[in-house]
């Protein structure tokens, strides 16, 4: 734990604080704050991006817990996504159950999916484990495509407004407020699962799984607590996703190359820190919005020296582009690079 | 070393204010850079949302191309909407549901007065914020869950069930010749294409006298020779194909490998097969005399909208000219047209112009609604608004591939509208 | 039993096609350890450049399809010399990811060439139906499979007896011992990947002159997964036996399963095998399994 010259600790409650100094505080003061005034002076555009970006980053962080802390690859994020969006949709909208209690039976049934395709990680990993979890993605679309009595089917299924204790969340900036709040909560829960027995216990089954099991730690039982909490946030931002973001249910919107995007969303973040989800997952979705809405259409007016339509290649090319080029030249991704920024910043003028 | 430290605060604190203030300016600032760009004329905005790529670009590509054109057409021959210039404010949606949220809340952001989408499962991701807000839309390429309980979307033209609707009464009418019951084989793409096909046989089978048997098939598929080996022993008199243009391609070079039509069994596809692409991908061999259903005039027909049409292809996208897809948008932004001037001859311009909810509810009340028997230049069926239909056009024309051209054999046949949503199966 | 028949045929056809696209997985695998998840758009991307070159170019099929093969290796060799060169002795889950980002490049690269999506080459083969029985397959599936065997016993021979097939073997198994035997590791690395961007050169183009070109190539890629984990990943013989076993399950399953469960089960055959392959025997029929000790 890096600590700044002249900060010291004098409890246990002190030394255990997220935010330890003044200006920390401060800054996460000034942060929420401008968190909370931002619907006042955007668009419902832009509103609409920082909904899905927030939405994002709930599952980018459970990803993150499975992949990034316990090393267990999961290419199939979109589908357990859909678990959850379907499983909540369904019960608000057929049982009548209220929201809050069916995002959580969607975050628990998510979960409990994605426990059940995480059996094979107890035999297998790497490169077997990925291609399971992309067979997960694919039986669970097509059972949702089939079940059509329960899912819709392939015609799809209307989805209820969001309501809490008979306030609606219909407007652009009500949806924002609501998901911000699971968002703010759901980074803080897995700051904290880092820190504790089960999260250490996943950085050394991501270090080396053999030596773990050898020191005493529970591989069944930390491997499918990680697949479960992992997929629980799927499932949280699946049903978000449902009720506040697009209101209808098809399953052409869980593609696979979303699964993909997530994974390279962690790995440009960093993989196994608290703050890479966040940084993965913005750098992406406004790279994607500012792409698709400003350069892309500007360009294809602009440019006529290939074939028409070119420019909307782009996207998907600088999108892998950046996913190698983190790879292959800062593998620790922006949460290191945000690190190197915070102890310069701290001992600037002395460059160590 | 308090000296120290508060030094430090200090220029922590600057920097930290600084940084806050540059960030609310750029946050501030991001509504007016999205706006900066909207050129203050006389115009109207509509804006259209294609899937110009991912995995539907072959026909996205040719829709935006048709929009963008139909409404140079309109602006430099029509004289615009009114007096006015209508401007387009077109957007890819990449045939992902994520982006289309964000463009169908950019373009009510944006002052557009209504929005068109050219595909069923884009339009179903932006139904539920265009429905919230009024903001009404137009679809072409429809299936009945995106109007049926009718709201504020509205269907170009008739959809995948009034496809099969219509191809079963011109069956019945004038193909059938055997006694009793014809059995029909449906092979239908997993999606709202080939479902939306389905609801339609299902509402209305029984009462036409047909029999049904589904098969299923992906966009990915090689090779349907088992499906159709098994559709053949069951002796069906009408292989009806409700898919995009390449798995229908498949399924009818595989039928005619497995010689299925030489005991007289018609091929029929919807109109999202209907098209240049499907004639290329069988092979004109193959292709030959299938029937297809399709919601505009083909190329070259003799209506008066055709010259025009044909220039304006032919100078600025010449690589499009013989697609259908062309004249399904062209046919859109017409239409999109005809209702934005119909409400600016009502509500006038200031209104319009102005955007948002009162416009919207204009365009509704006096554009959409009071449309009457509009013939989109000849180059569609009639566009007529029906209380409680929010289908706009209702009639398709049965075609036929013949000698690797796709041919009219029939004039405008209206479809009826079925009320899916009382059905218990629909929706769920 | 006459469907029977049909279904056994057209199973072992398309399962062929299969193996044909898992063997250029197995060969990356088998030299590099490298997880090769781009093979769908590998394929895609082939045979668009067989487009460009046959439809575009207009060249006869005699003198493009080389050319083809020939832009394959350099795009294999390119691959190999910037994506993985840099990232030797890198985890595993890094070099998965590289191959994600390969793919999502791949996709943005061919749209960025040929935007409209979807389109047809020529037709290679003869088109006349053969009758087995009460079968029909098209000539096109038995051109495929008929490649696929050839493609099939060169590679195993080449393995078995040539000098650099051999020293392939051997880096899977040890890069470091050989390296200190002096044989040059890069140069076995950019060789594999330029043999199995060839080989996914000419199953883009068995499949495109067959079904189009199109993103459903990329869905194929997907399904010759199946083959792999069942074959076992380090394995010729398995990918080339694998490959039919699940054209025939997929076939059966789609003929006689699809009255009892929902439609569409076909397609979905290949990955539920996938996990009860995982369960039941996770290195495959063939695949050799490894030991691990700390």
């Amino acid at each position: 734990m890096y600590l700044p010259a002249g900060v010291r600790n004098y409890s246990y409650a002190q030394d255990m604080a997220i935010f330890r100094t003044k200006t920390q505080w401060v800054l996460l003061g000034v942060l929420l704050l401008l968190l909370l005034v931002m619907p006042s002076f955007l668009s419902n555009y832009w509103l609409s991006v920082c909904n899905i970006i927030a939405i994002t980053i709930i599952a980018a962080t459970g990803l993150n817990i499975l992949t990034g802390y316990c090393g267990q690859l999961s290419i199939g994020h979109a589908g357990f996504i859909a678990v959850g969006a379907y499983t909540s949709a369904i019960l608000s909208g057929q049982l009548g159950m209220p929201f809050l209690l069916s995002m959580i039976c969607g975050g628990l049934m998510a979960g409990l999916i994605g426990m059940l395709f995480g059996l094979p990680s107890l035999r297998v990993k790497g490169f077997y484990l990925a291609i399971s979890t992309i067979a997960a993605q694919f039986i669970i679309m097509w059972v949702i495509r089939n079940w059509a009595g329960v899912t819709g089917g392939n015609i799809g299924l209307s989805v209820p407004t969001a309501e809490i204790f008979g306030y609606s969340f219909t407007s652009q900036a009500s949806k924002y407020y609501l998901i911000l709040a699971i968002a703010i909560l759901v980074i803080f829960f897995a700051k904290n699962l880092a820190r504790t027995r089960p999260g250490r216990a996943f950085v050394a089954i991501r270090d080396n799984d053999l030596a773990a099991q050898v020191m005493g730690i529970n591989l069944f039982r930390y491997k499918l607590l990680a697949f479960f909490i992992g997929c629980f946030f799927a499932g949280i931002a699946g049903s978000l996703l449902a009720h506040c973001y697009y209101g209808f249910l098809n399953p052409e919107f869980f593609d696979f190359k979303e699964s993909i995007l997530y994974v390279g969303m962690i790995i440009i973040g960093g993989l196994g820190t608290s703050v890479g989800p966040i940084f993965g997952v913005i750098l992406i979705r406004l790279l994607d919005s500012i792409l698709s809405l400003e350069i892309v259409p500007f360009l294809e007016t602009h440019v006529t020296l290939f074939t028409s339509g070119w420019a909307s290649g782009l996207k998907p090319m600088i999108f892998g582009a950046v996913i190698i080029l983190f790879l292959i030249l800062e593998p620790r991704g922006l949460a290191h690079r945000w690190q190197l920024f915070k102890t310069s910043y701290r001992i600037w003028p002395f460059s160590y | 070393m308090v000296n120290k430290e508060s030094k430090g605060i200090t220029r922590r604190n600057f920097i930290v204010g600084t940084g806050a203030a540059s960030l609310f300016l750029f946050m501030g600032g991001l509504p007016f850079l999205t706006t900066a760009c909207n050129t203050k004329g006389e115009t109207i905005k509509i804006g259209i949302a294609t899937p110009s790529t991912g995995v539907a670009a072959e026909k996205g590509k040719v829709l935006e191309h048709g929009n963008k054109d139909a409404i140079k057409y309109v602006n430099e021959v029509l004289g615009g909407v009114g007096g006015y210039e209508l401007e387009l404010v077109w957007m890819d949606n990449g045939y992902n549901a994520a982006t289309m949220v964000s463009n169908v809340n950019k373009l009510m952001d944006d002052g557009c007065v209504m929005f068109g989408c050219s595909s069923s499962a884009m339009m179903t991701a932006a139904m539920t914020v265009a429905n919230q807000n009024g903001f009404p839309g137009l679809a072409a390429y429809g299936a009945p869950i995106i109007y049926r309980p009718p709201q504020h979307i509205y269907g170009q033209m008739p959809d995948y069930g009034d496809d099969w609707v219509v191809f079963a009464q011109y069956f019945l009418e004038n193909l059938w010749q055997g006694e009793g019951r014809p059995l029909m084989a449906m092979h239908i793409l997993n999606n709202s294409t080939g479902y939306g096909a389905k609801d339609g046989a299902t509402a209305m089978a029984k009462e036409l006298g047909i029999d049904i048997v589904v098969r299923e098939h992906t966009a990915s598929t090689t090779s349907e020779m088992t499906s159709l080996t098994e559709l053949k022993s069951l002796n069906p008199d009408i292989l009806y194909i409700a898919s995009t243009p390449q798995p229908s391609s498949i399924i009818i070079k595989n039928a005619y490998d497995l010689e299925m039509t030489s005991t007289g069994m018609v091929i029929a596809c919807g109109h999202a097969a209907m098209t240049k692409a499907l004639v290329d991908l069988a092979g004109a061999d193959k292709c030959e005399g299938v029937y297809g259903l399709f919601p505009t005039v083909s190329w070259g027909d003799n209506v008066s909208g055709m010259a025009k049409m044909t220039e304006y292809c032919q100078a600025n996208h010449p690589d499009d000219y013989l697609n259908m897809e062309y004249i399904t948008s062209w046919c859109q932004s017409l239409t999109m047209a005809k209702i934005v001037s119909l409400a600016v001859d009502a509500v006038g311009y200031d209104v319009l112009a102005a955007g948002g909810t009162e416009a919207w509810q204009a365009i509704e009340e006096h554009g959409i609604k009071t449309l009457n028997n509009y013939d989109v230049e000849g180059l569609q069926g009639p566009v007529s608004y029906t209380e409680g239909d929010n289908r706009l056009s209702k009639s398709l024309r049965v075609f036929q591939v013949q000698s690797g051209d796709i041919k009219a054999i029939t004039d405008w046949i209206e479809s009826p509208v079925i009320e899916y949503e009382k059905f218990d199966w629909f929706g769920k | 039993m006459a469907d029977l028949l049909q279904f056994v045929i057209t199973g072992i056809t398309v399962g062929m096609v299969y193996s044909l696209i898992a063997m250029g997985f197995v060969l990356i695998w088998k030299s590099s350890g490298v997880a090769n998840l781009a093979l769908g758009q590998l394929v895609l991307i082939s045979s668009w450049v067989t487009y460009a070159i046959l439809v575009q170019a207009g060249l006869p099929p005699w003198l493009g399809v080389p050319i083809v093969i020939v832009i394959a290796f350099c795009l294999g060799w390119l691959i190999e010399r910037f994506l993985l060169r840099p990232l030797i002795a890198q985890p595993i889950l890094s070099l998965i990811a590289v191959t994600l980002g390969l793919s999502y490049f791949l996709d943005g690269l061919i749209t960025f060439i040929w935007p409209w999506s979807v389109d047809a080459l020529p037709r290679l083969f003869p088109q006349d139906t053969i009758h087995i029985g009460t079968a029909v397959v098209s000539q096109e599936y038995l051109w495929a499979a008929g490649i696929s065997l050839l493609l099939f016993t060169a590679l195993t021979l080449y393995f078995k007896y040539s000098r650099m097939g051999i020293a392939m073997r051997a880096t899977a198994d040890d890069q470091m011992a050989v390296q200190a035997c002096g044989i040059p590791v890069t140069k076995i690395f950019s060789r594999s990947w330029m043999l199995a961007c060839a080989m996914a050169a000419i199953g883009g183009i068995l499949m495109a002159s067959i079904g189009g070109i199109g993103h459903g190539l990329i869905d194929t890629g997907m399904k010759s997964f199946s083959v792999v984990i069942l074959g076992g990943l380090d394995s010729f013989l398995g990918a080339m036996i694998a490959g039919p076993i699940i054209g025939l399950v997929e076939n059966l399953g789609g003929g006689y399963l699809t009255a009892l469960t929902w439609p569409g089960i076909k397609e979905v055959i290949p990955f539920i095998m996938i996990i009860i392959v995982m369960m039941i025997k996770p290195y495959g029929l063939f695949g050799e399994v490894r030991i691990e000790r700390i």
